[in-house]
C-alpha cells in the first residue's frame, strides 16, 4: 500500500512518515501544495493524507483538482481547522475523512486502514484468503492459526494482494503500489518476493496468471 | 405622535402658524369688506341726494323747491321704512315749503348743518342719527338754493338710509367668512399632518430597515431614500460592514491561532508518545492538557467574537443539507441515514458558522451512536414568534437520566470508545447560550437520545 503525506510542518511530516512506514506502508512525502498536487496527480496512491493550510497551493484546491481529474484515491484531511464549516467544505471538496490536529497517531492509522479497506471493498479489519488470515489492525498474518513471520516488503506485497483478492494484480501495479517514488523499481524483485512468500504460506494461495500477474482467491465470507 | 418627535415639532409649528394667521387674515378681510359696503352705501345716498337736489331746485322757474318727479327708491313711499328724503329751508324753521318723502310721515329730520358738521370735498355733510321710528340711520345733506345769488334762501336736502341694512349685510358676510376660514384652517392642519407623515416616511423606512438588520432579515439598509438622509443610510451601512469585518477578522485570527498552535502540539504529542520513559509520558499528558486548553479558549474566542454582532440570518437549509451530506460521507462505513425535515423558508438569526458548529457537533454525536438513522427536525417554535426549534434524534442506545445530567460538563465522556474529545457538547452549550437559546436532552421515541434546541429565528 502506498501513501502520500502532504504536510508542510517538517516534524509532523517526519512523524507521519515514520509511523506509516512502521505500519507497513510505502510512504511518499510532500512539503508544499504544488509538490503534493503533482505527486497525487501522477502516482497511484492507495491513501492520501492532506493538510489544508499548505504553502503554494491550499489543500481544498488540490483536492478539488484531483477530483475533477478523476483521481479517486481516498483522501484523509488532516488539519488544525476543526470547525464544522471547515469539515463540511473539506468533505464537499471530495475528502473521505477528516482528522483534526492534534491527533493520536493510532487514530490516524485506524483511519488509514479503514480507507484502504473501504477502497478495496472489505468490510472487516480481517481479510481471509483460504488458510491465510490478515489482521490489518495488528499487521499480523496467520496461516491455519499459526503466525507467519514476514519482512516488511513481504508483508506489503501480501497485504496488497489480499486487499485486492479475487482479481488479477499485475507486476506493474504491484511495483507502483509497494514502493516509494524514489525506490529503484525492478519488477524482478517482485518475483523474488512472491517466491519467498510461497515458502512461508501454502504455495497455491498465490496464483500466477501467466502474462498478466498474480491473483489470490477471495475469502468465502466476502465472495 | 410623540411630544418629542420630529413629526410633532413640524406639525406644531405649522399648525400654530396657521391658527395665528387665519384670524388675522379674517379681521383684515372683514374690515376691508365693511369699508367697501359702507362706501357703496354712501355712494348710493350721495347719488340719491344729488338727483333729488337737481330735480327739486332746478325745475319749474319758480322760487321755491318742488317735489322731485322721480321716486328713485320705492322704500321712500313706505312709511317709516328707514329710507327718507327731506327738503327744508336752512335759515327758517317755520318757512314753507317743507318737502319730504312719504315714508317720513310728519316727522322732521335734524339738519346736519345745524350741528356744525363740516362738508366734505363735494359739499356733502354726513351724520348718523335716529329716524322717526327711533331706528339708527345715516344721513347725507347738501345745501342748495333755487335762485342764483348769495341772498337767495338756502335749502337743506337730506337723504337717509337705514344703518341696519348695512350692518345686516356685514354680519351676514362675517358669518360666511368665519365658516370659510374655519374650514380652511381645518383643511390646512389636516394637510400639514399628512405632509409631515409623508415627508418623514423615509425615516420610518430607515427605522424599519435597522430593525430588519438587527433581526437579521436584511444584511444592510436597502432602498431608495431622499438625498437628505442618503448619507445617513451610507454611514449606517458602512458601520454594519465594518462591524462584520471586525467579526470576520477576529474569526480569521482565531483560525490562524488554531493552526499555528495545533500543528506544533501534534508534533510534541506524537514525539512524546514515542518516548516510553517518564519524561515522555509527562510531556504527552501536559500536551493533552494544552490541547484541551487551546480548544477551550479558541471556542471561547469564537463565542466572544460573535457577541454584539449585528444580525445575520442563516437559512437552515444552507447548513443542514451540506452538513448531512458530509456526515453521511464521514459515517458511510456504517451506512447511517440522516433524515432532515424542515420548512424551506426557516432561518436562524445568527452566524452560519455557529449554526454549523452547533448542528455539526450534535449530529456527529448522533451519528456515532445511531444504529442506522438520525433524524433532524427543524420548525418554527409553536406559539412563540421569532423562535426556532430543532430536534436531533438517533436510534442508538440513548442515555439514562443520570447520564443526561452529567453530560455536557467539560471533558466528561460517557464512553471512551467513541472517538472525540468530549468537548463537542460544551462548545454547543456555550454557543446556544450566547444566542440566548436553550438545549435539553431527552429520550427519543426511536429509543436513542433526543436533543432539543431552542434558537432565535429570523
Amino acid at each position: 500500500m502506498r501513501i502520500l503525506v502532504v504536510e508542510d510542518d517538517k516534524d509532523l511530516n517526519r512523524q507521519l512518515n515514520t509511523a506509516l512506514t512502521g505500519a507497513g506502508y510505502a510512504v511518499d512525502v510532500a512539503f508544499d501544495g504544488e509538490e503534493g498536487y503533482f505527486l497525487g496527480d501522477t502516482e497511484p496512491y492507495d491513501v492520501v493524507i492532506l493538510d489544508l493550510g499548505l504553502p503554494k497551493m491550499d489543500g481544498i484546491s488540490i483536492l478539488e483538482q484531483w477530483r475533477r481529474a478523476n483521481r479517486n484515491m481516498p483522501v484523509i484531511i488532516l488539519t488544525a481547522r476543526d470547525r464544522w464549516s471547515d469539515k463540511v467544505s473539506g468533505m464537499d471538496a471530495g475528502a473521505d475523512d477528516y482528522l483534526a490536529k492534534p491527533f493520536h497517531m493510532e487514530e490516524l492509522l485506524a483511519r488509514v486502514r479503514a480507507q484502504v479497506r473501504r477502497a478495496s471493498g472489505h468490510a472487516k479489519s480481517e481479510i481471509e484468503c483460504g488458510p491465510v488470515r490478515l489482521d490489518t489492525k495488528t499487521a499480523r498474518v496467520t496461516c491455519d492459526g499459526q503466525q507467519v513471520k514476514l519482512t516488511s516488503h513481504e508483508y506489503r506485497l501480501l497485504a496488497y494482494l489480499m486487499h485486492h483478492s479475487g482479481r488479477v494484480v499485475s507486476r506493474t501495479e504491484l511495483v507502483e503500489h509497494l514502493y516509494e517514488q524514489d525506490f529503484d523499481r525492478d519488477s524482478n524483485t517482485i518475483e523474488v518476493f512472491i517466491g519467498r512468500l510461497r515458502k512461508k504460506i501454502p504455495g497455491d494461495v498465490i496464483e500466477t496468471v501467466r502474462g498478466l500477474g498474480y491473483r489470490m482467491s477471495r475469502g468465502p465470507d466476502e465472495a | 405622535m410623540k411630544l418629542k418627535s420630529l413629526a410633532f415639532r413640524l406639525f406644531a409649528t405649522s399648525a400654530a402658524w396657521t391658527l395665528l394667521v387665519l384670524p388675522i387674515a379674517g379681521v383684515i378681510i372683514y374690515r376691508l369688506y365693511r369699508d367697501d359696503v359702507q362706501a357703496s352705501f354712501d355712494a348710493r345716498l350721495e347719488k340719491l341726494v344729488n338727483s333729488i337736489a337737481i330735480d327739486s331746485m332746478g325745475g319749474g322757474g319758480g322760487t321755491t323747491p318742488i317735489a322731485p318727479n322721480n321716486r328713485y327708491e320705492p322704500l321712500f313711499e313706505d312709511y317709516h321704512s328707514g329710507w327718507y328724503w327731506q327738503i327744508k329751508r336752512v335759515d327758517d324753521d317755520q318757512a314753507a315749503p317743507r318737502l319730504g318723502s312719504a315714508s317720513l310721515g310728519h316727522a322732521v329730520l335734524e339738519l346736519p348743518i345745524k350741528r356744525d358738521i363740516k362738508p366734505d370735498a363735494n359739499g356733502a355733510r354726513w351724520m348718523g342719527s335716529l329716524g322717526p321710528a327711533g331706528e339708527p340711520i345715516r344721513m347725507v345733506e347738501v345745501i342748495d338754493s333755487v335762485e342764483r345769488g348769495d341772498s337767495a334762501p338756502k335749502y337743506s336736502i337730506i337723504v337717509a338710509g337705514p344703518v341696519d341694512w348695512l350692518e345686516s349685510r356685514v354680519a351676514n358676510f362675517l358669518t360666511r367668512l368665519a365658516i370659510a376660514l374655519f374650514l380652511t384652517g381645518v383643511g390646512l392642519v389636516t394637510v400639514t399632518l399628512f405632509q409631515v407623515r409623508f415627508g418623514l416616511l423615509p425615516l420610518r423606512r430607515i427605522e424599519q430597515g435597522l430593525a430588519d438588520v438587527r433581526s437579521g432579515t436584511a444584511e444592510k439598509l436597502e432602498g431608495e431614500l431622499p438625498a437628505e438622509i442618503e448619507p445617513l443610510q451610507e454611514e449606517l451601512n458602512a458601520l454594519i460592514a465594518s462591524n462584520q469585518d471586525i467579526i470576520d477578522r477576529a474569526r480569521t485570527q482565531v483560525g490562524n491561532l488554531a493552526h499555528a498552535l495545533k500543528t506544533p502540539l501534534a508534533v510534541i504529542t506524537n514525539e512524546a508518545r514515542e518516548d516510553k520513559g517518564a519524561l515522555g509520558s509527562k510531556i504527552a499528558e501536559q500536551a493533552e492538557i494544552m490541547r484541551d486548553q487551546v480548544n477551550h479558549y479558541l471556542d471561547r474566542a469564537r463565542v466572544a467574537a460573535r457577541v454584539g454582532v449585528i444580525g445575520r440570518a442563516t437559512p437552515v437549509l444552507d447548513v443542514l443539507e451540506p452538513l448531512s451530506r458530509a456526515l453521511e460521507r464521514i459515517h458511510r462505513d456504517r451506512a447511517i441515514v440522516i433524515n432532515v425535515q424542515y420548512p424551506p423558508e426557516i432561518r436562524f438569526a445568527g452566524e452560519r458558522q455557529d449554526l454549523e458548529e452547533i448542528l455539526g457537533n450534535l449530529c456527529d454525536n448522533a451519528c456515532k451512536w445511531a444504529k442506522s438513522t438520525v433524524t433532524v427536525t427543524a420548525q418554527a417554535a409553536a406559539g412563540r414568534k421569532g423562535r426556532l426549534s430543532i430536534a436531533i434524534e438517533d436510534d442508538g442506545p440513548g442515555l439514562t437520566p443520570e447520564q443526561r445530567s452529567s453530560i455536557g460538563k467539560r471533558g466528561v465522556r460517557l464512553d471512551e470508545t467513541k472517538p472525540g474529545s468530549g468537548l463537542g457538547l460544551s462548545i454547543v452549550t456555550d454557543l446556544v447560550q450566547s444566542y440566548r437559546g436553550s438545549l435539553s436532552l431527552g429520550q427519543s421515541a426511536r429509543g436513542g437520545l433526543r436533543v432539543d434546541l431552542d434558537l432565535p429565528s429570523a
